[in-house]
């Protein structure tokens, strides 16, 4: 009997466990030597991979010391552009936003979304190992969703004995943030515990509200641009070694978080009667055998929810049921009560297998399930949807000589849409410093449960009434590059043109009032300022220019990342039968990131760190409420290693973001180019105890090219 | 091997805290209790207020501009000194408006209950007579639903009035009303005659407008798709009414069909109204979204190449009636396209005293409702 319970345990640990992205490698000399993944899902060093990887090393994370994702990435890529929110972080990427940016968290989708857009709060800044950017269309690897690109954020994983680390980062705004991770590595086991927690007070850029010219002015606005908030994690992982060549692992996290909204004098500007709640939790667990030939299997199974609720802060009627159980759009609600939005959850499964083939040729093989479950009550007819997915897929790398061919093909099925093929097909040329590497991809977006089913209220300056849309479809795109790196020395150039052109673009498009549902137009009656419902516009495109530039010469470093991006879009005019012209909301033609850094060790215990860092970003084009400015922030930072006992290890970081102080004081009501409060400070402590041996992880890098097959 | 059994424990013990976070989120909590409480609040505000047997219900659809707040205040202030023998209320249809004028901090918090919780308040109190005065301007959609509150307060919906008390509201077999009263005070333009009444106060007002230029009016109206009670006739009955005074007047809407703004220039154009000084006015009981907005707002939909489009229902979308007069070639008085101050024509018409005269006469008009054979449809 026992013997039975342990191949079952044993089968099952097999079969479901691994760590899929565990990859720490030795080879981090330098950027160039970064072990990355996310463009062909198998282990390249950067200099060879066949797909155009950007990676935010660990050096320059370290170096700009930002407190969230999007300062990150918006500081330190030109691509990306952010519009902090009520309904979290807008982000762009070549001027695509959010619904069309996979973002991977180790590997694993990031889930959840208000309005299409990820709660980039969800990732601990402070817990990044590095960041890797593979743009344009991905969908052949990883399914609906990579459009516009695909952002892997790869997470620092323990390996040394016991690991305790503690970082406190206390900034202008009431800014603080909380990291601590505590480790453990035994022979066989390993865990981590990561608790994170971050805080604003948020801020306020103006005091007026936009008002029609005929009105009396509002200059005593309470409205924040960015709202107080707080939101706290944890996360656990194990892992295991059950044999040489079987890792399984076993891990979850739960979230919360909080947007607290002023409440001023004015019931249409600045009055508002809840704030926003968000409860997530996750699990997850998988397994990864590596054959004695190298090959790898893993299957990854996973559960995430994303979970949003209104918290009212005074008596207010919003939807709800009646005592017969009705909807009604008057349900009074009480401070201190909240009730459920919306309710996303979300599982999967995925199998892959990593296979070597003779002439030099590498296989990639996978399937993957997907159940989509999305509860909205007040928002959802049927109070319930679900969506299924399944797909299955194939990659061929093939090396010859100078030449790396990479194709891949993903067969999807889908509830809504059907049956969908996805190719990608893409080559590098290498020649002594210089690689040429060009790519044809496809991408596709599923319209999501929220598009197709939800009908929602948004309280702004006036009230805007969102409806889903179950005629839509699916959206696809074909995504071509051409890209030129050229390494001499320290210095690295990259230039890549690309050109995305998605056609059946959702969007939201204004619709006449009598769109809305009766109830609602009477409830809202002239305070009902738009209706807009979303819709596959006809076809849209982006193309442009990226170009990054990086020089390391000893202890000094400097780089500079441009973006050029230029877009066109259409969606059909029922009413006059032709095509109208739209923009992209939120697209520049102009965006830059630069930086300059130095490092140099004074003593033995004193290592010293600086970096100034610089972004701009022309007008940003938006179809109502006003477009955003042009603007430009520079920004200071030190880092400062001191001391370095056999076990413990100090680290202070302090700068001054937006040293020029530049605030975009657009009234509440109009689009910001950025929001920004103007001059802050920042100081972090970090300290950081480790005490054991390195354990060997058996995914370590091999740049052996016969054997570099493994994957994350 | 007990690492392995240690290994499963966690696994479990993590998807089960899973399953708990995932499902420990109810908030279907309060269902029965939300809208008792909330009646109970209603109630206690009409206990603390009642003065009198007899009380006037003001039902307006509502804002959240601060200057219709100011209206609707001065007209409750009015309408007390109007009415001595009664408790004056007012209310608000519409939900966020009351949302809003109930929370904010630094500001007179005000309870414009909806008319249903109103209504039950006043019968769980048992006030003898109730005149609910409709703010609306025509007898369309948004009055329905007044009336729709008060059928649901005579048939006694929520079950839990006294039943002598409500006996009391019925009428005999003979058809005379009962002791106890409820009464419906008209819209502004309820009857033809009511538009032509109208029409002397609004020259009254207007008259130096009128003569220097055209002087348009801008009313709701009901959308063509539900035009109830074909309550949109008032407005071109209203529309004769001013012109036989002086020609220079028009009537428009936002919502009735064939007369949205494109329209009115049209009848302009028709009437040799080419050129020259164009004044506004919302001829609706406060100026709220639309009179600052559809109105005197900024939006504007004028191509340099195309001009404008009119859409299938014959409007130009996303443009003021200020942009659209200005863009063909009038003379728009900046002075009058504001709220505040001489010559701002951006004010509702409760801001006029001549205008509140007529409502209150209304509410003196008041007629019985026998709502168990009523005139109005079913909800």
């Amino acid at each position: 009997m026992r013997q039975t319970i342990n191949r079952f345990v044993a089968g099952l640990v097999v079969a479901t466990m691994s760590l899929p992205l565990m990859a720490q490698n030795d080879l981090k000399l330098d950027t160039l030597q970064q072990v990355v993944i996310t463009g062909t899902g198998t282990q390249h060093l950067l200099s060879d991979v066949p797909v155009h990887t950007e990676v935010i090393s660990e050096k320059t994370l370290k170096q700009f010391g930002a407190s969230s994702v999007e300062e990150l990435l918006g500081g330190l890529s030109a691509s990306f552009a952010f519009n902090e929110g009520d309904m979290g972080s807008q982000m762009q990427m070549n001027g695509l936003g959010n619904n069309y940016i996979l973002i991977l968290v180790d590997g694993r989708r990031l889930h959840g979304d208000v309005g299409g857009e990820n709660d980039l709060s969800l990732i601990d800044p402070q817990n990044i190992d590095h960041i890797e950017i593979v743009k344009g269309a991905a969908s052949a690897l990883y399914g609906s969703d990579a459009i516009a690109g695909v952002i892997n954020i790869i997470t620092k994983k323990h390996d040394e004995g016991i690991g305790l680390e503690n970082a406190t980062r206390v900034g202008s705004y009431g800014d603080i943030r909380q990291h601590n991770t505590l480790a453990f590595a035994t022979g066989l086991l390993r865990s981590q515990t990561n608790f994170q927690l971050q805080h604003s007070d948020g801020w306020q850029n103006t005091a007026t509200e936009y008002t029609p010219s005929s009105a009396t002015p509002v200059t005593d606005s309470r409205s924040k641009t960015v709202n107080r908030h707080t939101n706290w994690q944890v996360r656990q992982l194990f892992t295991l070694d059950l044999r040489p060549d079987i890792e399984m692992y076993l891990g979850g996290s739960i979230y919360g978080k909080g947007i607290y909204r002023p409440k001023g004098k004015y019931p249409k500007y600045d009055v508002k009667t809840y704030d926003l709640t968000y409860r997530n939790a996750s699990a997850e667990t998988g397994g990864k055998w590596t054959t004695k030939r190298g090959d790898i299997v893993t299957l990854d199974i996973d559960w995430a929810r994303h979970a949003y609720y209104h918290s009212f802060t005074s008596t207010t009627l919003a939807e709800g049921f009646d005592n017969q159980g009705r909807l009604i759009l008057d349900y009074p609600y009480f401070a201190g009560q909240r009730t459920l939005q919306s309710d996303q959850q979300r599982t999967m499964a995925h199998l892959k297998a990593v296979v070597a083939l003779p002439y030099g040729q590498r296989l990639t093989a996978g399937a993957e399930w997907r159940h989509d479950y999305l509860k909205a009550p007040t928002s959802l007819t049927s109070k319930t949807v679900t969506d299924n997915t399944q797909a299955l897929y194939l990659q061929d790398e093939w090396n010859k000589g100078l030449l790396n061919l990479t194709a891949g093909l993903r067969l999807n099925h889908n509830d809504g849409f059907g049956w969908k093929l996805t190719p990608k097909l893409s080559a590098m040329i290498s020649m002594g410093d210089f690689r040429l590497r060009t790519s044809w991809s496809q991408g596709f977006k599923t319209p999501t449960l929220k598009e197709l089913n939800y009908r929602y209220i948004r309280e702004m300056n006036s009230i805007i009434m969102y409806l889903g849309n179950p005629d839509l479809k699916a959206q696809a795109s074909n995504y071509y590059s051409l890209s030129g790196e050229w390494t001499y020395r320290g210095l690295n150039v990259t230039a890549t043109l690309y050109y995305n052109k998605v056609s059946d673009m959702i969007t939201l498009v204004t619709v006449p009032h009598d769109e809305a549902p009766a109830e609602y137009r009477q409830q809202y009656g002239e305070m009902l300022g738009k209706v807009r419902r979303y819709q596959n516009m006809e076809d849209a495109r982006t193309c442009g220019i990226d170009l990054s530039l990086k020089y390391t010469h000893g202890p000094l470093s400097a780089g500079l990342s441009y973006s050029y991006l230029d877009t066109d879009a259409h969606v059909y005019d029922a009413d006059h039968d032709r095509l109208s012209r739209v923009v992209i909301d939120g697209s520049a033609y102009h965006k830059a990131t630069w930086y300059a850094s130095w490092q140099h060790r004074f003593s033995k215990a004193y290592q010293f760190g600086t970096g100034i860092y610089g972004r701009m970003s022309s007008k940003r084009y938006y179809q109502i409420d006003g477009d955003g400015r042009h603007y430009q922030t520079w920004r200071l930072t030190t880092t400062h290693d001191i001391g370095r006992s056999r076990h413990v290890s100090y680290r202070i970081e302090a700068g001054i973001d937006n040293i020029f102080n530049y605030a975009d004081r657009t009234p509440h009501g109009l689009h910001l180019g950025t929001t920004t409060p103007g001059r802050t400070v920042y100081a972090t402590l970090q300290i950081k105890f480790q005490k054991g041996k390195k354990i060997k992880l058996n995914n370590t890098f091999n740049s052996n090219q016969t054997k570099d097959y493994e994957e994350d | 091997m007990k690492k392995i059994k240690f290994l499963l424990v966690a696994m479990m013990a993590m998807m089960v805290a899973g399953g708990f976070t995932a499902c420990s989120d109810d908030d279907d909590d309060n269902v029965v209790s939300n809208m008792e409480r909330y009646q109970n609040q209603v109630e206690q505000t009409v206990r603390a207020q009642k003065k009198h047997n007899k009380a006037i219900l003001l039902v307006a659809f509502g804002s959240t501009w601060q200057q219709a707040y100011d209206a609707f205040d001065k007209t409750h202030d009015e309408y007390a000194k109007a009415f001595p023998g009664y408790d004056v209320y007012l209310s608000f249809s519409s939900a966020i408006c009351i949302n809003r004028a109930a929370a904010g901090e630094n500001t007179a918090k005000r309870n414009f209950y909806e008319p249903k919780y109103w209504l039950e308040a006043f019968g769980r109190v048992q006030y003898q007579e109730i005149i609910v005065q409709s703010m609306q301007v025509i007898p369309g959609e948004e009055f329905s639903r007044v009336v729709n509150a008060m059928k649901d307060f005579g048939n006694n919906v929520n079950g839990d009035l006294d039943d002598n008390y409500m006996k009391k509201f019925e009428f005999d077999e003979e058809g005379n009303p009962g002791e106890n009263v409820l009464k419906l005070g008209m819209p502004l333009m309820y009857t033809e005659e009511n538009a032509r009444t109208l029409a002397v106060a609004l020259n009254n007002n207007f008259k130096q407008y009128a003569q220097q230029g055209a002087m348009l009016f801008m009313g709701h109206g009901n959308p063509d798709s539900y035009d109830t009670y074909k309550a949109n006739v008032r407005y071109t009955q209203l529309e004769e009414a001013l012109q036989t005074i002086n020609p220079n007047y028009f009537v428009g809407t936002v919502d009735m069909m064939d007369n949205f703004k494109v329209q009115v220039r049209d009848r302009m154009v028709e009437a040799g109204l080419t050129a020259g000084k164009v004044f506004c006015a919302p001829l609706m009981s406060i100026a709220g979204d639309h009179a600052h907005n559809d109105m005197a707002g900024d939006d504007d939909a004028w191509d340099e190449e195309e001009g404008f489009e009119v859409n299938d229902e014959g409007e130009v979308e996303d443009t003021s009636w200020k942009m659209y007069f200005s863009h063909l070639g009038y003379e728009i008085p900046a002075r009058a396209y504001t709220d505040q101050g001489e010559g701002a024509l951006v004010k509702g018409l409760l801001e006029y005293d001549n205008i509140r005269a007529l409502y209150m006469n209304h509410t003196r008009e008041a007629e019985v409702v026998d709502y168990y054979h009523s005139m109005y449809p079913e909800e």
